[in-house]
């Protein structure tokens, strides 16, 4: 089976903090945005997702067994379905601490087409790492990623927001050395990004009176009985 | 047939994602004429235009915004699905970078009229530029009264916001996008008629009115001009109007969004972008990597229009158009695509869970060499057993594509099932190998 398939062991899972050991994390400033974040939705169920890439903010780009512990705390929700939410999704680190920049290369089917497996074989042989694994330096995280949705710039690269191409060798290793300059984390740098256009400038412009929907009543069959 | 740049007129110009330049181009007239008049107006236009759903399935766009409650009891909502994750398809990005004001203003009147008071986008996490852009657009709305409190004086209330997905191609599909705004894990619900439609209950079990971007796009272009005049563009098909942004990609010289008069060729579209490079033209994907692929021989006759596509077996799709050269192996194509299915099924149906992994475990053992003779019968009695029997349509997109690669390129997999290798054997090929 393709190792894109599977990334870490398929049993592990963030360690669960004790009620006793949670400290949260939070700075002043995210508590304000998820108050904010929390206004555009009428309960909090709806506002795990931007809750979570806060928390990955907030707790360098990896969203340990405290950040999402913070999250269901910060949110009144329980800590199995803060994970649950958490690890459906790709974007978000859990369980796998990433390096400070992640390189993530589309190898999808125009990608594929246009030489994506032989610029990934590069990046291999470049860093020393295969799909999902980080260097011994901690700077560069590697994953194959499914399509990016920039198949006119095929094969191409995402690193933190932006998106890179079309790349070949050459312009990889140029943009490693630029990455081994940057200072600042990408990975946190991304989800900085994403809380940011998540808020309104001026939040007090907001028109709605949002009705307060509880969970229970929006759906009996939340867990996906159907 | 050239482009007809109806969306796009503007989209080069940087003035037009700022308000004074949309507006010089005509921007908001549409919005102040609707809420000048009825409700109704609104959606009578749409209906005159013909639109149909730009996303992929094609659905008349006016019964879904003539399908929320007229008498209203509860909150209604609008939905944006900027979720685009189809391999081959980037056109909802450069609308969303290049045209922002477009989809603001179109979702503002889908929200007047389906008398919602709150309108959401979902983007994919991936897509910072386009929510850059759109929250610029937004802000400077909000600045102007075009949204928030009251706007322009008419006493209509209508928020907009933006809600970032964070990696799943399942959420692409309305009811997983609609589980995954509601902050659970991105998979689908159970759809009509076994479950009310989302016009009826949806986001938040309230009346909820989904699209995909482009089709609010079209939306202020439809009701500035009438619906009349919308309808006249690409006439000459059975039933598709309008214009349609297709994403050119894969061996072309000129890869990019087109968009172009429903009723142009496939082949004018291939000639749009440039030709084919690197060899001759062997097949093409027309629609996204979901739809079925076609043939040369089938490209030279393809009319782009709803329609007129199941006249070579294939869709319109969400417009994604990959084009391959004559050095690419075909089972390899399938094989990505099998693994790009397998790898994104929610798992939450056992004919997709399974079946993906199934189509991708045959697929690896073909690629590899150790194909067996029975191995296409197995593959189309896969397809077969997941064809229609998923929870939603990822199970169908997954089939698809390999049951239509089985049909018009059977030589190629009986080929490597035989010899243990590609019957394409050349230099370019290898290059593309994983």
């Amino acid at each position: 089976m393709s190792e894109l398939l599977q990334i870490g062991s398929p049993n592990e899972r963030p360690y669960k903090p004790r009620p006793e050991d949670l400290t949260l994390r939070f700075s002043e400033k995210a508590i304000a945005e998820l108050e904010s974040l929390k206004t555009h939705y009428p309960n909090l169920r709806a506002c795990i997702l931007p809750a979570l890439w806060l928390a990955q903010r907030e707790y360098d780009g990896y969203l340990s067994g405290e950040a999402l512990a913070e999250v269901a705390f910060r949110l009144n929700r329980s800590y199995a379905e803060i994970e649950g939410v958490a690890t459906f999704y790709t974007m978000y680190n859990v369980a796998h601490k990433p390096g400070k920049h992640k390189i993530e290369i589309c190898t999808c089917l125009t990608c594929h087409l246009c030489g994506a497996y032989r610029l990934r074989d590069h990046i291999k042989a470049k860093l020393g790492i295969g799909h999902g694994e980080t260097t011994e330096d901690g700077m560069f995280t590697l994953e194959e990623v499914e399509c990016l949705d920039a198949c006119d710039r095929a094969p191409v690269l995402q690193v933190a927001d932006e998106y890179i191409g079309p790349v070949d060798e050459a312009a990889f290793d140029k943009l490693i050395d630029t990455l081994r300059k940057t200072p600042e984390s990408t990975v946190v740098k991304l989800a900085d990004e994403i809380v940011k256009v998540q808020l309104m400038a001026d939040e007090n412009k907001a028109a709605a009176q949002l009705p307060n929907v509880t969970p229970s009543e929006v759906r009996a069959d939340s867990t996906g009985a159907g | 047939m050239a482009e007809y740049k109806l969306l796009f007129e503007h989209a080069h110009d940087p003035q037009y994602q700022t308000l004074a330049g949309y507006q010089k181009t005509g921007g908001y007239e549409a919005l102040k004429k609707a809420l000048g008049g009825e409700r109704q107006a609104v959606i009578d236009e749409i209906k005159a235009s013909g639109l149909r759903g730009r996303g992929g399935a094609g659905f008349p766009t006016w019964i879904k915004w003539n399908g929320l409650p007229k008498e209203k009891k509860t909150s209604h909502y609008v939905l944006c699905n900027a979720d685009e994750g189809e391999p081959g398809t980037f056109k909802d990005k450069q609308l969303m970078e290049q045209t922002p004001f477009l989809l603001v203003e179109g979702m503002t009147l889908a929200g007047f009229a389906t008398q919602s008071e709150i309108g959401y986008i979902y983007i994919r996490g991936e897509f910072v530029d386009c929510a850059r852009a759109l929250r610029k657009a937004i802000d400077e709305a909000y600045a102007n009264n075009l949204l928030g409190q009251n706007i322009l004086g008419t006493g209509f209330n209508y928020d907009l916001h933006i809600h970032m997905g964070a990696g799943s191609y399942e959420c692409g599909e309305e009811s997983a996008l609609m589980s995954s705004l509601m902050g659970e894990r991105g998979m689908p619900r159970l759809k009509f008629p076994h479950a009310p439609l989302p016009t009826v209950s949806g986001l938040f079990e309230r009346p909820t009115l989904i699209n995909n971007v482009e089709t609010y796009c079209c939306a202020p272009f439809i009701v500035k001009n009438g619906g009349a005049w919308y309808a006249s563009i690409g006439a000459g098909t059975k039933n598709s109007r309008g214009t349609k942004v297709f994403s050119v990609s894969g061996h072309v010289n000129m890869p990019g969004n087109y968009e172009i008069e429903f009723g142009t060729t496939l082949n004018e579209l291939l000639d749009l972008a440039g030709g084919m490079k690197g060899g001759k033209l062997k097949a093409c994907v027309p629609g996204g990597s979901s739809v079925p692929m076609i043939d040369a021989e089938m490209v030279g006759r393809a009319v782009l229009g709803y329609e007129e596509m199941a006249d070579v077996k294939s869709m319109v799709g969400s417009g994604g158009c990959m084009f391959l050269n004559e050095h690419t192996c075909i089972v390899t194509f399938i094989w990505r695509t099998a693994l790009f299915y397998a790898n994104e099924s929610c798992g939450k149906c056992t004919p997709c869970r399974e079946g993906t992994r199934w189509l991708l475990q045959i697929m690896e053992r073909i690629r590899s060499g150790g194909g067996r003779a029975g191995d296409i019968e197995l593959l189309k009695q896969v397809c077969s057993q997941i064809d229609g029997r998923s929870f939603c349509g990822l199970g169908d997109a997954a089939a698809w594509p390999v049951a239509a690669a089985l049909r018009v390129f059977p030589q190629e997999f009986e080929y490597f099932i035989e010899h243990g290798h590609s019957i394409v054997d050349s230099k370019a090929m290898l290059a593309m190998a994983p």
